[in-house]
């Protein structure tokens, strides 16, 4: 190690590695509200709802130019807690947003996962969606009477599938609406498939008795005659939708999946503030009511401090749900 | 699914020599180490709890009992089989030279680059600490050119970090200078 | 035929040179991009997408042709040559394939891993022009039952890859399935051999076994044995496949199809279980037994095209149905839908031009990829030319990208390097590393499908077999485990004492 080359050899190396990141480097920030190598974490598979939202989200931002590229990664597993566990970890980073939604809240409690909801930093709600009850094409079941019915005779008979774990939507659902026509939810026989693909090619082949989804996941596959709408859970029917509302059979179930954005906790303010005014510019954009109406979701958008207070009812709401179905 | 659970390389020559014998005993470690697996399966199945919400006739544990059963199992025939004589075949290959004996300094090193890039990555960031396993790693297999190794080594390493991280947009750690220059 | 002359425009609208050019772009990037460590075809798909907003519909589409066939291929390179797969379908393929790049046929079995690619992918998006309507509508009929069935066909399969000792097989086999088991369970969501980290709660990614157990593994192996004398140069050999190498791949790629193409198609099919069905099956098959381990041509050609036909089977429900059954397809599906394309039932009315149009694209970038991948086949096994210090460094830099890049985690490369002890060990005490791949590939889905399709029935045992097709498939599983006995009823001659080919 005494030739001279050898130190220059070395001493090239270091500089190498040392001066070669920080000069390659596009700049440091660029404008001061953007954010540089965001991500966006989906604790989802690919092709379910949280990730379409994030996407859709994704690709508005970057071409409304409210910010530069934004990486959309997905981290699925045991209905978001992974995710989520992920997210509370990264304390303080302002360079990570989570899609996430009702059903993270339900899987935090089923799961007994150690984060919750309360330890993140709320950004916002973007969109609130009817779940539906679906049924394959050749089905006996014509309308929502006659399956409420054939359900209620015979529970272990008639399986549901729904694309949630449970304590995630699909599955309070079907839960709620058990209870609401007295059929105890423990007989309930709810099968999770994990995301929308795999529930659809369920639903569609006939393997369960009925399917409990998103709208945005089955339109396409009403409008197409192949799966047959038999009710929406929403108060209100879903423009575009030709099927009742629960309530309007007289099954007292009023339910509506949110979803929205949270990013990890101890973020600072002025972080905060720049994934809100993101988010907040997104809502403005034309194409992203185009995408609201073309996924058949609503706009529910709601900020900071509001969300904050809605995610701690909602938790409430979802944890006495819970206990009274015998998961929490 | 079989009927035929014996050892087909069998060498009474060389297990009954001092390094068979040796080598047999070691082998017995492989038993151990199934047979830890194969209880902490069972602990761990075992310690779900069982209050769950039915859903659907076998729970969560039905299939992590049976692994663990088949481990402790497997674990008891293997040490039968090793005792008797058995042994497992090292695997050889292009660069493997199975007559010399196992060069453990070889292997230290090697592992030692490795750990140290998980050691080093977060805090010097990855062209650094990559460059350093590169270079410990050739180092370790016996490249002793000391002009030629650390500049295929920062090179390899810088270029990798650039196309992630500027061409690709996967972000990985620069280094202490990121954001100072 | 109307379908065909809906093609014929599609390909009147793919061969104009500047959309050639777009097919060419999206081949190279696709390839180049699936090449790098850690960054499979979902992520070259998702990487690549922002290349092609502002081009037109069509152009974009047929980039993306490009790119998605370009990316499933990237990892078959790194797999032959580095022992290091880049995405699970191309994990088996360096069983047979790293092997050969060793011994100096790296070019053949590059070369056979690229015409594999190309000939599954033709036979697999023909099947789709002519056949999608029809498989799409069977493959909503698949259910858990036919899932466990097929997943105990495939643990029948594994007897033949268990190596000459059955024992230690089966302990490498219930190493795989340990592994598998960890993480969240799936149905109920409870953490299982998760020691409480969450880190583990979403199991261990078959990549990180696979690199791990080949790549790590075989570089400390290699370590602790050394060949000390002056080391040749890995042979080069002859570029091209030799005609006795054609005589033994034009089987296993004509065959790779025929598993690859309905697994691609079914919603929770996927790449893994095909390419492994086709390896025992070219094993079963070949005439050469004893080259299997040590570079067995056939194991490259079949498990390649079998990838290849898997990846245009996806399509068939993400276009047909709009279901998108792997994260590649998902990714297609959002970009898809970026445009305000729809994919699902109605999609072949609404923009049969631009289906069409992609669908011929499909076929463009496969021969496109083809063109490019084959000479560059004997550039790249050059690579294994580098001194050995720099290829095992290498090897092991590789990795460790590919463990570190995606989560940015530094307990990946942890994992890494204890899977990597544990093929160390395997390798020092004849364990061979394949069953383990197979059962953490086979143990969560065989788990899953199986407490599904029981849940489905209630609990009772019937729903494990009240469908037609996993009937059938039992029935085959019969007929291998009787197999030998009934050879023996019917030649009515004394049966060799010792069979070790279990299937």
């Amino acid at each position: 190690m005494r030739n001279p080359k050898t130190w220059l050899s070395v001493l090239a190396a270091a500089l190498l590695v040392l001066l070669v990141p920080p000069l390659a480097s596009s700049g440091g920030d660029e404008a001061d509200s953007r954010i540089r190598g965001l991500r966006f974490m989906v604790p989802n598979t690919p092709g379910g709802g949280y990730d379409i939202t994030a996407r859709t989200a994704a690709k508005t931002i970057e071409d409304n130019d409210i910010n530069g590229a934004i990486e959309v990664f997905n981290l699925p597993g045991a209905g978001g807690t992974v995710g989520l566990g992920r997210l509370v970890n990264e304390r303080g980073n302002g360079r990570l947003a989570m899609s996430m939604g009702l059903g993270v809240v339900g899987s935090v409690y089923t799961n007994s996962a150690p984060s919750s909801l309360q330890d993140t930093t709320p950004i916002a709600r973007l969109t609130e969606e009817a779940d539906i009850i679906v049924v394959g094409k050749d089905s006996p079941y014509q309308d929502i009477n006659q399956l409420l019915d054939a359900w209620k005779a015979d529970p272990g008979g008639v399986p549901v599938g729904g694309g949630s774990s449970p304590g995630g939507p699909d599955h309070l659902a079907p839960m709620l609406t058990a209870k609401a026509i007295g059929l105890s939810p423990k007989r309930v026989r709810y099968v999770s498939y994990d995301g929308g693909g795999e529930l659809m090619a369920a639903v569609l082949g006939g393997k369960v008795g009925f399917g409990v989804s998103g709208i945005g996941e089955t339109r396409d596959q009403i409008d197409a005659g192949e799966l047959r709408a038999l009710a929406v859970t929403s108060p209100e029917r879903v423009p575009g939708i030709d099927a009742p509302t629960l309530q309007e059979s007289d099954v007292d179930v009023s339910f509506t999946n949110w979803r929205g954005v949270v990013a990890p906790p101890g973020l600072a303010d002025r972080d905060r503030e720049k994934l809100i005014t993101m988010f907040s510019r997104l809502h403005d954009t034309e194409q992203w009511r185009d995408a609201l109406r073309r996924n058949g979701w609503s706009d529910a958008f709601a900020t900071g401090d509001e969300f904050a207070g809605f995610l701690k009812s909602e938790n409430d709401r979802v944890v006495s749900v819970l206990k009274e179905l015998g998961l929490a | 699914m079989s009927t035929d659970m014996s050892t087909v390389d069998r060498n009474p020559a060389e297990a009954s020599g001092v390094r068979g014998r040796l080598r047999g005993h070691s082998e017995l470690g492989v038993c151990v180490l199934l047979l830890a697996v194969g209880v902490l399966v069972l602990t761990d199945a075992l310690s779900l709890p069982t209050d769950f919400t039915q859903r659907g006739p076998l729970g969560p544990k039905a299939v992590p009992v049976v692994v663990g059963t088949l481990l402790l199992l497997i674990s008891a025939l293997l040490a039968r089989d090793v005792l008797r004589g058995g042994r497992g075949e090292a695997e050889s290959g292009e660069d493997v030279d199975l007559s010399a004996p196992a060069d453990w300094r070889t292997v230290l090193l090697l592992a030692g680059a490795f750990l140290l890039n998980a050691a080093l990555i977060d805090v010097a960031g990855f062209p650094i600490s990559s460059a350093l396993m590169f270079w410990g790693a050739a180092y370790a297999l016996g490249s002793r050119n000391p002009v030629r190794d650390p500049l295929v080594a920062a090179t390899v390493s810088v270029v990798t970090w650039v196309a992630f991280n500027e061409l690709l947009g996967v972000p990985l750690p620069g280094g202490p200078l990121m954001g100072v220059l | 035929m109307d379908s065909i002359s809906l093609l014929l425009d599609g390909f009147a609208t793919a061969l104009t040179p500047q959309h050639l050019l777009f097919a060419a772009v999206g081949v190279v990037l696709g390839t180049a991009i699936g090449v790098l460590p850690g960054i499979g075809p979902a992520m070259a798909v998702a990487l690549l997408l922002p290349v092609t907003y502002g081009l037109e519909p069509t152009a974009a589409f047929i980039m993306f042709a490009g790119i998605y066939y370009g990316g499933m291929f990237g990892g078959s390179t790194t797999s032959i040559l580095l022992n290091t797969p880049g995405e699970s379908a191309s994990v088996v393929t360096a069983m047979e394939g790293y092997p050969m790049a060793k011994s100096g046929r790296g070019s053949q079995a590059l070369a056979a891993a690229a015409i594999g690619n190309f000939i599954g992918g033709m036979l697999g998006t023909i099947a789709l022009v002519l056949l999608a309507p029809v498989v799409a509508a069977l493959a909503v009929d698949i259910g858990a039952p036919d899932y466990f069935a097929i997943m105990v066909l495939a643990f029948i399969a594994v007897t033949s890859v268990l190596g000459r000792s059955r024992i230690r097989g089966f302990a490498s086999l219930l190493i795989g399935l340990s592994i598998g088991l960890i993480g969240l369970d799936q149905l109920t969501g409870q953490a299982r051999l998760t020691f409480g980290s969450l880190h583990l709660a979403d199991g261990i990614d078959i990549v990180i076994v696979a690199v791990g157990l080949f790549a790590v593994g075989e570089s400390l192996w290699v370590a602790a044995h050394l060949r000390h004398k002056p080391a040749k140069p890995v042979p080069v050999g002859r570029p091209w496949l030799g005609r006795a190498d054609l005589r033994r791949t034009w089987r296993p790629w004509l065959r790779g199809p025929a598993i690859g193409f309905p697994f691609g198609a079914i919603p929770a099919g996927g790449a893994e279980v095909p390419t492994f069905l086709s390896y025992v099956t070219e094993k079963r098959f070949s005439r050469r037994k004893d080259e299997w381990g040590k570079g067995a041509i056939e194991g490259v050609a079949g498990p390649e095209s079998t990838a290849s036909a898997s990846a245009a089977g996806t399509l068939v429900t993400m276009l047909t149905l709009g279901l998108p059954t792997t994260a590649v397809a998902a990714v297609m599906l959002a970009a898809f839908q970026q445009y305000g394309i729809q994919p699902g039932p109605l999609l072949f009315e609404r923009e049969s031009a631009l289906v069409w149009g992609l669908i011929a694209s499909l076929f463009v970038g496969l021969v496109l990829l083809l063109l490019i991948n084959l000479p560059m086949a004997p550039l790249w096994a050059k690579l294994l030319r580098v001194p050995r210090p720099y290829l095992y460094a290498g090897i092991l830099f590789f990795a460790s990208v590919g463990a570190y890049a995606v989560g940015g985690e530094v307990i990946d490369l942890l994992l890494l390097f204890l899977i990597g002890v544990l093929g160390f060990a395997m390798r020092r005490y004849g364990l061979p590393v394949l069953p383990a791949i197979i059962g953490v590939i086979l143990g969560p889905a065989a788990e899953l499908q199986m407490r599904r399709a029981l849940q489905l029935s209630d609990g009772s045992l019937v729903g494990l077999v009240n469908s037609p097709m996993a009937v059938v498939v039992y029935l085959i599983v019969a007929v291998i485990l009787t197999w030998p006995l009934l050879r023996r009823l019917l030649r009515r001659a004394p049966a060799e004492p010792r069979e070790h080919t279990g299937v």
